[in-house]
């Protein structure tokens, strides 16, 4: 099959700004062909200058993550024909939110002082644990991470703010402080709820969909959080937030969002967002605290949360 | 025959953007959907409750899923949070036997039990799928001719697909069928399936706003004459806050939004008060007279 | 210019696991890699790691199944070591971090593997690989061992016999950089790209390898090219042992279980050459499914299959379009492994002093002429951690040689001839001319005609690497560049294999030679080594060190 393959080219040759500008080459693909045969296929036969990363082959080095047709994708893990018939076109670019070096190879790894803000090694508990299949299965999807640079690509929170940890980094966090051996959670906990850690996350949900090795970075995320607050860390906006909404649902099983609003930012924060409530009280958008009933059967969420209180009490915090 | 629902709003249409619960309850008998109240039904915790107990947040949810199923019937909801929230929850719990008797211990605290037996749907979906295209245009009293509509589809309404599935989360098209159903155009532009920020208003609200902001503006530029979305939360950003965003933006943005249930109601022949569409903060009203 | 006790050429698993063990000394280390640490193909290894764990197994029998493994060719005195220290390597990676899949017990989880009479591998799903990749990438952000992540080396600077450093190109910025150091350790992996199709990733090149012969140090064994028995035809990409160490069977056209004329006890577990002699033969008798025979799964169930071979199926899927839980794999033999190498005693050491090497670049030997699955991770392991302590032992005692002035200037004037020449014949050409010749000349079953017509063409696509010019004429990150020096040394791999084959005339292990098709322990029970110490490569011999298991038939 006869199929022009468009790759977006960019050689900066050291230059910050560098205009990328397309070009096509037309390409015979087989059946069973990937993305990255055919490239390897122009690379070799057509034009040696194009650059793209590749090692494997088979999706494990996350080398050849880039963008196909708008998504984030392996280039060695889509098939050519299947892709093609799907979007009617094939076009190449490199991942967004990275620095590019040139035509689809970017700067695809965090530096290596963005990497340490993770602690990125298992810090031994002093006394042997052993871990067992549910251990294991805890912390399973975050070690499929080929850091391939994807889930970063899509991520609307470093989009941004590029001073987000991001998600491939706070999945790798949650690698260790879901690990029953690790012996430093809090104080992992309590770095990664610091400014653009866990809590800069907009749960957009881009990460999880976009990748390709199933590592649920949002998943991660939620758990970081849930984890970090049973340390009790919650003196942040985010924690603050979260907290706020349990509360709301414990007095009237639902959402309370003046309530929310006040101890999420606190008295003086709240007391500056009054002339902005004002014009919202003009479109009768501005909810009313003292006006809001309580569901039907509250007394059945008090009691489902009281017994859950009393679970986690039980639960201890290694 | 007549279509029935459990009908949870989420409670942001309860409140804040009370407009979009109001005319669905007018659209819905239109298109012959019959929807039941929930009068239970608690908070499904927008995610919040799942980052501060994860089987606080599983047993809540099937709190809402067992009123349901005590009523025998599937959930609709006009909420795209609550959508993605509930789906995934009752995902999990459908598919670990284990995870869902760890929560019917919980919920037996209060007398209750869920069996995994309901599903949750989207408005959007059931009109989409169950209503159908054509059977809308058939309704259509008064087309949405020469407008231009950017569908701002929000994050929850397609993500994640494996568990949501109703929509492809890249090139998603059921806003713009729609859209052509009731008469407008449709716009393309770079923010259509992105996050308007929301979930982040009150932990990081500049780097929110900016995305509102940003947003809005590749809807705007792109020619549109209003945005339209079924998400209540996004709705709250981008047009609540539109203000906000444009100090952020440091530019006019002026851009209307509409809630997907009140495109559907100005074609179906609602009047403004049915809809409260004088609850937006962006003015409709040029919109409105243009058509 | 910068200086390193130690430098490290190669960021896969031998690599970083030397690194590690040489920082926890005190030594100040860097790694050179060409890709980023994580991206080497180690990351690829998917079935697993042997080590004698359990209370009724033990080392000795590891050893025995290592040392018949190998046809009797592997040094029984390393091997021992090797066997021996396992259990240890395994239990110190745990503590490291390692996630290793657990039994129903909760002990680490071991499954068999081919040629093995225990079932003692060891792994994480059936990405064993990745996992101890990384972790040993995590490790060296503990230790704090600096990295040159996309540094190419072009030259080791070796003189008077004395390793010095090395010149290496920066990909991002083209330019050349002078690494001085007191010891340096190849650890650069295989040459899979050496041949046409092969289970290697595109980075094997073999660069280790090609340097060290060139800076003096011999290379052992290279005839001795492991063809994998399950690959994929097109690509050639891996299906792990796993699959059959879990119960697949391997299936004609007529649908026999054909392993059981070839090795009625072991089957489809026999050791690596042996089912791929057996594949091959079915093949060239006309009972193949278009030049595959079959791996099937289907009976190992859905549940079996999505629990223990996740990767398998989506490699499947993605790369053959078959899903294993419905259809049989057609697979062939492939090349897969080295068990040749750089010559180096039990610590690593090569006869160059100061230069070491571990790893599939490497050869101790403990594969012999023939590799057992799960030997290799362990292997990189075990003496990955031996030259990073034996290191250690030689920077204490010796005093830094210095680095020559000329150097970097020789390597840019190279590189800037390259540049300029402006007609010529790409290097692609090339390669794809050594890779057809060991394809057609150098494959499961060889024959001296057909070895010496390969050794032609490569000896003429020689003749041609003066001619090879650039499209790119850039500096950022110029692949093309970086192919030229491999190319380099894919010609001078492809041309110690095939001398190396030419000379053995006897059939063991993965070699098997047509006009001879029996193991001749009265002649050949000898390591060849190649040197390139002149303008023309010789051949020399080495011993094989037996201790405890004497040379009898191998069954299976």
């Amino acid at each position: 099959m006869e199929i022009t393959v468009k790759v977006k080219r960019c050689n900066p040759q050291g230059n910050a700004d560098c205009k990328p500008s397309w070009q096509s080459y037309d390409i015979k693909a087989e059946v069973g062909m990937s993305v990255l045969e055919v490239l390897l296929d122009v690379i070799a036969g057509v034009d040696p200058s194009l650059v793209c990363r590749r090692s494997c082959r088979s999706a494990i080095c996350g080398s050849c993550a880039m963008k196909i047709n708008g998504r984030p994708l392996l280039a060695c893990d889509t098939q050519i024909i299947e892709e093609y018939e799907k979007a009617g076109r094939i076009e190449l670019e490199p991942l967004d939110n990275h620095r590019v070096i040139k035509d689809l190879a970017v700067f695809q790894e965090p530096p290596w002082d963005e990497f340490d803000k993770i602690i990125p090694y298992l810090n031994e508990k002093d006394k042997d644990v052993a871990m067992t299949a549910e251990d294991e299965h805890a912390i399973d999807a975050s070690q499929k991470c080929i850091m391939c640079g994807s889930c970063n690509s899509v991520c609307n929170a470093l989009e941004m703010e590029k001073n987000y940890l991001g998600p491939a980094a706070l999945a790798k966090a949650w690698r260790f402080v879901g690990d029953v051996r690790e012996g430093k959670k809090e104080k992992r906990l309590d770095r990664l709820s610091q400014e653009h850690g866990i809590w800069d996350c907009v749960r957009c949900v881009h990460c999880t969909e976009y990748c390709p090795k199933d590592v649920a970075p949002l998943s991660a995320i939620e758990r970081l959080r849930d984890k970090a607050m049973a340390y009790g860390i919650d003196d942040n906006h985010g924690a603050k937030h979260s907290t706020a909404m349990v509360d709301s649902i414990r007095r009237v099983g639902r959402l309370d969002e003046a309530a929310m609003t006040f101890k999420t930012l606190g008295l003086l924060r709240s007391i500056g967002m009054i002339p902005f409530g004002m014009k919202m009280e003009m479109h009768g958008k501005m909810p009313h605290p003292v006006v809001l009933p309580a569901i039907d059967g509250i007394d059945e969420v008090r009691k489902i949360m009281d017994k859950r209180e009393e679970e986690k009490k039980k639960e201890e915090l290694d | 025959m007549s279509l029935k629902f459990a009908y949870y709003p989420g409670c942001a249409s309860k409140e804040i953007t009370r407009e979009s619960s109001d005319t669905t309850l007018k659209v819905a008998p239109l298109l012959d959907i019959e929807l039941k109240e929930m009068p239970k039904a608690n908070c499904c915790g927008a995610g919040l409750l799942k980052d501060y107990d994860y089987k606080l947040h599983l047993a809540m949810n099937a709190r809402i899923f067992a009123e349901a199923e005590g009523m025998g019937l599937d959930i609709m909801t006009i909420c795209s949070t609550c959508l993605m929230v509930m789906s995934t929850a009752n995902s999990e719990l459908k598919n670990d036997e284990k995870l869902l008797a760890e929560t019917n211990e919980l919920l037996g605290e209060a007398g209750l039990t869920y069996k995994g037996t309901i599903d949750i749907k989207h408005f959007l979906w059931v009109v989409m799928k169950e209503v159908g295209a054509e059977k809308l245009k058939g309704l259509v009293k008064r087309p949405l001719k020469g407008i231009r509509l950017a569908s701002f589809y929000g994050c929850h309404t397609l993500r994640p697909s494996s568990v949501l599935g109703f929509d492809d989360p890249l090139n998603p098209t059921s806003m713009e069928e729609i859209t052509a159903a009731l008469g407008a155009e449709s716009v393309d532009y770079d923010g259509r399936t992105k996050c308007c920020g929301f979930q982040a208003d009150l932990v990081t609200e500049e780097v929110a706003l900016a995305m509102t902001a940003k947003r809005l503006l590749s809807a705007k530029d792109s020619g549109a004459h209003s945005v339209v979305t079924p998400c209540p939360f996004c709705h709250i950003n981008l047009d609540s806050y539109q203000s906000k965003a444009e100090r952020v933006a440091g530019r006019k943005i002026d851009i209307p939004v509409l809630h997907f249930t009140q495109a559907l109601g100005i074609a179906l022949g609602l009047s403004s008060k049915d809809m409260g569409l004088d609850r937006h903060m962006v003015p409709l009203q040029d919109l409105l007279d243009s058509i | 210019m910068v200086f390193h006790d130690v430098l490290i050429i190669g960021g896969g698993l031998a690599g970083l696991r030397a690194a590690i063990e040489a920082s926890k000394n005190g030594l100040n280390v860097a790694v050179i890699s060409k890709v980023y640490p994580v991206r080497s193909h180690s990351v690829a290894a998917q079935g697993g790691i042997n080590a004698a764990l359990k209370s009724n197994d033990n080392w000795e029998d590891h050893a025995y199944d290592t040392v018949k493994g190998s046809d009797y060719l592997g040094d029984q005195d390393a091997i021992e070591i090797m066997c021996k220290e396992a259990p240890e390597d395994i239990r110190e990676l745990e503590r490291m971090g390692a996630v290793f899949s657990r039994d129903a017990d909760g002990d680490i989880a071991q499954r068999p593997f081919g040629g093995a009479g225990f079932p003692r591998t060891c792994y994480l799903a059936d990405r064993t690989g990745h996992g101890l990749l990384h972790l040993m990438f995590e490790q060296i952000r503990k230790y704090e061992v600096t990295v040159y992540p996309e540094w190419f080396v072009t030259d080791l600077i070796v003189e008077d016999n004395i390793a010095r450093g090395a010149i290496a190109l920066e990909m991002l910025t083209g330019r050349f950089h002078r690494l001085h150091a007191g010891a340096l350790i190849m650890a650069t992996g295989g040459y899979g790209r050496v041949f046409g199709i092969t289970t290697n990733a595109l980075t094997n090149t073999g660069d280790g390898m090609g340097l060290a012969l060139r800076a003096g140090a011999p290379l052992m064994d290279m005839e001795f090219v492991q063809f994998h028995p399950t690959t994929l035809k097109r690509t050639g990409i891996l299906i792990t042992e796993a699959a059959r160490g879990e119960g697949g069977y391997l299936l004609n056209s007529k649908g026999e279980r054909f392993m059981k004329s070839y090795a009625p006890n072991a089957m489809e577990l026999a050791s690596r050459d042996v089912v791929s002699r057996a594949e091959q033969t079915e093949i060239n008798e006309g009972r193949d499914i278009n030049g595959c025979v079959y791996l099937d799964l289907r009976h190992l169930g859905r549940e079996k299959i999505l629990e223990r071979l996740p990767q398998i199926r989506d490699i499947s899927i993605s790369f053959a379009g078959v899903d294993p839980i419905e259809e049989p794999i057609p697979i062939r033999p492939g090349m897969h492994y080295s068990m040749g190498g750089i010559m180096t005693d039990k610590d690593g050491k090569t006869p160059v002093e100061g230069l070491f090497a571990a790893g599939e670049s490497a050869c101790v030997s403990v594969h012999g002429a023939n590799r057992l699955g799960g030997n290799s991770l362990l292997e990189t392991i075990v003496f990955g951690r031996r030259a990073g302590q034996s290191v250690t032992e030689y920077c204490s005692g010796s005093k830094v040689a210095a680095f020559p002035k000329s150097a970097l200037q020789d390597a840019t004037r190279k590189a800037a001839m390259i540049f300029e020449r402006d007609a010529g014949v790409k290097s692609s050409e090339l390669l794809e001319r050594v890779n057809s010749a060991m394809m057609e000349c150098c494959g499961v079953f060889r024959t001296e005609e057909k070895m010496k017509e390969g050794l032609d063409r490569v000896r003429a696509v020689r003749e041609d690497l003066p001619k090879v010019t650039l499209t790119d004429k850039g500096n950022v990150f110029n692949m093309e560049l970086a192919g030229v020096y491999e190319l380099e040394h894919i010609v001078d791999l492809a041309e110690s294999i095939l001398l190396g084959a030419i000379h053995r005339k006897e059939s063991r292990g993965s070699h098997t030679r047509l006009e001879y098709p029996k193991r001749d322990d009265k002649d050949w029970m000898k390591h060849t080594l190649i040197y390139k110490d002149g303008p023309e490569m010789r051949i020399d011999h080495k011993d094989v060190t037996v201790t405890r298991f004497e040379p009898k038939e191998r069954k299976y």
